[in-house]
């Protein structure tokens, strides 16, 4: 165990009666980073933060947080840990102001200058019942309870899947100050645009096992760069550069992918055609992310064709 | 640097087994979680401010209910004549079947526990199985324990805090009993006040046995819903196994904790062994519940979901179609338990026939013709109870629904709200009429096959049906309930059955005027076949059930759609 990853998962099984829900998932979350947890739904990230949390038992493979076994030692690691689920329950007849109380004097002292900061950030009212919140207001509850804790560690699972704009803002200010002061985070989404600005390394699973990981400066150097140009003769030529993918011209918009280790020499092609505008985009993470769902996008677009 | 992941890649890692099911080696061995009771005494102030309401209730409705009866018969039975009176008109088949009967039935406190034990016994075991359900169970079913487990919570913290309070619970109670029953003057005049620490130690045993079953059946169960299920069917059960044991030699009573609490035989042979058996029992229940805890994923029952069906028939288009299949479990639970109580009953019977046989003179008789009737018509009236249980949980559906808010995705389509509650109400309506013509008919089966008289089928099924006006109120009731006093509707539903339960075990002790009695559903019901029939009530009962009903949907009809 290297004492520099927060939390590391090396091949994780857990199955559900006849349901496999991971099968051989690997994770590596470095101390002092956010780490972007993508999955569809039922992809199996829950389960791995319930694992990561010693509320199941994994079947097979090796799981640690913080150093310890999420399993036997769930008490003590939690001292260091603060958890936000994607679906917040909470108890009708206490106020969110109490249960905030409850959650962070659980794991150690309550700091209320913390607790009045975070609660004025997420514009909650803590004198309510939790049974009179929306679903945003309760998760903003859990949200309060983590963030006004000094964890080291922080494990969200889709923490911002029911905030406004507004708090979304309020909730990326928030994890930036967390990494500021050396804490890590685990962050389950699928909101792309908030993985992409706050994760420094991003794991990306499907069906329980991880297809990809690294950080996103390295991911995208696995893939293509979209290249967009308008050129006065000469684009066929293009074609046949090797590592050029894909090439199509629309209303004298030449659009073609380009393999990253190819992009010098055909950028120098491209200047010498004399372009009179030139777009190279490196691939969004939705794109990275997408590329291991072709079949099931294709799926969709099948069944949307019908 | 980036990973593509691929486990041949990774050279240097141990080989994970292909095949999930075979456990890494070391996985098998069983790993209990460090410090299990962190966080305990948070979790207990937490239960305890959680449930600081129904907590005190619990406490008062026993600890009341015992005091009223004790105060009530003190003021009653002021010589001995009058206790030994009571002993005598006590010492039937009736109160032997209902509540058992007291060691000592000619003193003020056998009196007293003849009246009130096993209601007390009963309500205790009942609540304490729900409290456990409510602090466990439940909320792991709903997710919020395992926000408070991503905390330093142990795993075994919420279960023993729960346990913790509701066996200081049990305890108070006793400890209130008994000093109730020495204030009140239970005790003969040369006794002591052993007897009253005896009821005391009794009560608080048959609290820490539900508290067992609660905690064992929260683990089996991966539902709240059917973690009461099956609590309350145990408490039942005991119930029924003391009830045929009072009635035949006794073994069975000790099958029962009921009757472990009933053999502590205070003011009699006052035994304290039995209370040792209780904590035991307890102990067992509750180490089994705390190893299943150790080893199963949070969240789990016993047996994993299974997938089911794809597509729906058209027929759960309606809401009466998926009533029936969303109260699927519940229906059949229900047949079921109506069907073995009939039974059950209907053996009962015969051997109060054998019994009185063997006493062979005229006096017996003439007895027992009277005597079988009134336990026949007894019989009839707690399925009736049952029915009416059947019929309330259904009608309470309504808001249970509308609370969860399931109900506003049913409005949202082409349904009026008058027609999907009528539609919910035949379920209560219908159900009801066929579980007291099946559950009266297999009584009248059972009692008929042994006396040779195959007339009783249909004489015990119009007892039982006699009943369905009476049903049919307690079950309009609480639709009128869930249309005026939405967020109170459930409580009150089953605050009004509880209290119909306890008018018809210790109805007299209340000394309620005729009036009251004449009003209330079921001592309004004429008891076929002691009594003769009487149209009368009926009716009037039948239109008052069905103007309560059409009430409350008119007024649902009206108001705002409340969730929680």
């Amino acid at each position: 165990m290297t004492a520099e990853m927060a939390v590391e998962i090396q091949g994780l099984h857990k199955s559900f009666g006849r349901v496999h829900a991971l099968r051989g998932l690997d994770l590596a979350a470095p101390v002092g980073q956010v780490t972007g947890f993508l999955g569809p739904n039922g992809s199996g990230k829950t389960t791995t933060i319930r694992v990561l949390l010693g509320l199941l038992r994994s079947d097979a493979g090796t799981a640690s947080l913080l150093g310890g076994d999420p399993w036997t030692d769930a008490v003590r690691l939690h001292r260091d840990l603060a958890y936000v689920p994607g679906d917040v329950t909470l108890w009708p007849n206490l106020t969110g102001g109490e249960t905030i109380d409850i959650l962070c004097r659980l794991s150690g002292p309550l700091e209320p200058e913390r607790k009045r900061t975070m609660l004025e950030r997420f514009d909650l009212d803590p004198t309510k019942k939790a049974r009179a919140y929306s679903k945003g207001n309760r998760q903003k509850v859990a949200l309060v309870a983590a963030l006004a804790s000094r964890a080291p560690l922080l494990l969200l699972d889709e923490p911002t899947s029911g905030l406004d704009p507004i708090m979304e803002a309020a909730f990326q200010e928030s994890i930036r100050e967390v990494k500021a002061e050396g804490r890590s985070v685990l962050l389950s989404s699928h909101i792309f645009t908030e993985v992409e600005t706050l994760a420094d390394r991003v794991v990306i699973i499907r069906e329980g096992e991880t297809v990809e990981s690294g950080t996103l400066a390295d991911l995208r150097h696995l893939t293509r760069t979209q290249v967009t140009t308008v050129l006065d003769s000469g684009a066929d030529a293009l074609a046949a550069l090797p590592g050029v993918h894909d090439l199509s011209t629309e209303d004298g918009h030449t659009s073609f992918a380009v393999d990253d280790d190819a992009l010098p020499a055909v950028l120098a092609e491209v200047a010498r055609l004399k372009p009179r505008s030139l777009v190279a985009s490196p691939p969004s993470l939705e794109d990275l992310f997408l590329r291991h769902y072709d079949d099931e996008l294709a799926a969709v677009h099948h069944g949307g064709a019908r | 640097m980036s990973t593509r992941v691929d486990a041949a890649a990774r050279p240097e890692q141990p080989r994970r087994p292909d095949h999930p099911d075979r456990r890494a080696p070391g996985a098998s061995r069983h790993r209990p979680p460090a410090d299990g009771l962190a966080g305990l005494r948070a979790s207990i102030g937490f239960m305890v401010r959680r449930n600081r309401v129904r907590l005190g209730v619990w406490f008062l409705v026993v600890v009341g209910l015992f005091a009223y009866i004790a105060r009530y018969f003190g003021d009653v039975f002021t010589t001995q004549e009058s206790l030994d009176d009571f002993a005598a008109i006590s010492d039937n088949p009736g109160i032997k079947a209902l509540t058992g009967l007291a060691a000592a039935p000619d003193t003020l406190g056998g009196a007293v526990w003849t009246k009130i034990w096993m209601t007390c016994a009963v309500a205790l075991a009942l609540g304490i199985v729900f409290l456990v359900t409510r602090n466990g169970r439940a909320d792991e079913e709903l997710g919020r324990t395992e926000l408070l487990r991503s905390r330093m919570l142990g795993n075994h913290a919420r279960a023993v805090a729960a346990w913790t309070v509701l066996a200081t619970l049990s305890l108070a109670i006793g400890l209130a009993v008994a000093v109730a029953s020495i204030a009140l003057g239970l005790d003969p005049d040369d006794a002591g006040t052993t007897g009253s620490w005896v009821l005391g130690a009794s009560l608080a045993g048959v609290g820490l046995v539900a508290l067992g079953v609660g905690a064992l059946v929260g683990q089996l169960a991966s539902t709240s819903r059917g973690a009461n299920a099956l609590g309350s069917i145990v408490v039942v059960g005991f119930y029924v196994l003391r009830m045929i044991g009072d009635l035949g030699d006794g073994a069975l009573t000790w099958a029962s904790p009921f009757g472990w609490g009933q053999e502590m035989a205070p003011w009699g042979a006052n035994r304290w062994w039995p209370f040792g058996l209780m904590v035991l029992l307890t102990a067992v229940l509750l180490a089994a519940a705390w190893l299943i805890e150790e080893r199963r994923d949070h969240g789990a029952g016993l047996l994993p979901d299974r997938a089911g069906r794809s597509d729906a028939p058209a027929r759960y288009a309606s809401p009466l179609g998926l009533a029936l299949r969303l109260q699927r479990g519940p229906l059949i639970g229900w047949s079921i338990a109506i069907v073995l109580s009939a039974m059950l009953f209907g053996s009962v019977a015969e051997e109060m026939t054998d019994l009185l046989d063997d006493a062979g003179d005229s006096m017996a008789a003439i007895l027992q013709g009277a005597g079988i009737d009134e336990l026949l018509g007894l019989l009839a009236g707690m399925i009736a109870l049952l029915t009416a249980v059947f019929a309330v949980q259904s009608a309470t559906q309504l808001r249970a629904d509308e609370a969860s808010g399931i109900v506003e995705a049913q409005l949202a389509g082409a349904l009026s709200r008058t027609r999907w509650a009528l539609m919910r109400l035949v379920i209560p309506a219908v159900g009801s009429l066929v579980l007291l013509a099946v559950g009266g008919a297999l009584l009248g089966l059972g009692y008929g096959a042994t006396i040779d008289d195959s007339s009783q089928t249909m004489r015990l099924m119009g007892a039982a049906l006699a009943y369905w006006p009476a049903v049919t109120v307690v079950a309009g009731l609480a639709v009128a309930l869930f249309g005026y006093l939405p967020r109170l509707a459930i409580a009150l539903s089953w605050g009004a059955v509880g209290a119909l339960w306890m008018v018809m075990v210790i109805g007299d002790a209340l000394n309620l005027p005729d009036w009251a009695l004449a009003v209330l559903p079921f001592s309004a019901t004429p008891t076929l076949p002691a009594e003769s029939m009487d149209w009368t009530p009926l009716v009037v009962m039948t239109i008052v059930g069905v103007g309560l009903a059409w009430a409350g949907i008119a007024r649902f009809a009206r108001r705002d759609v409340a969730l929680s």
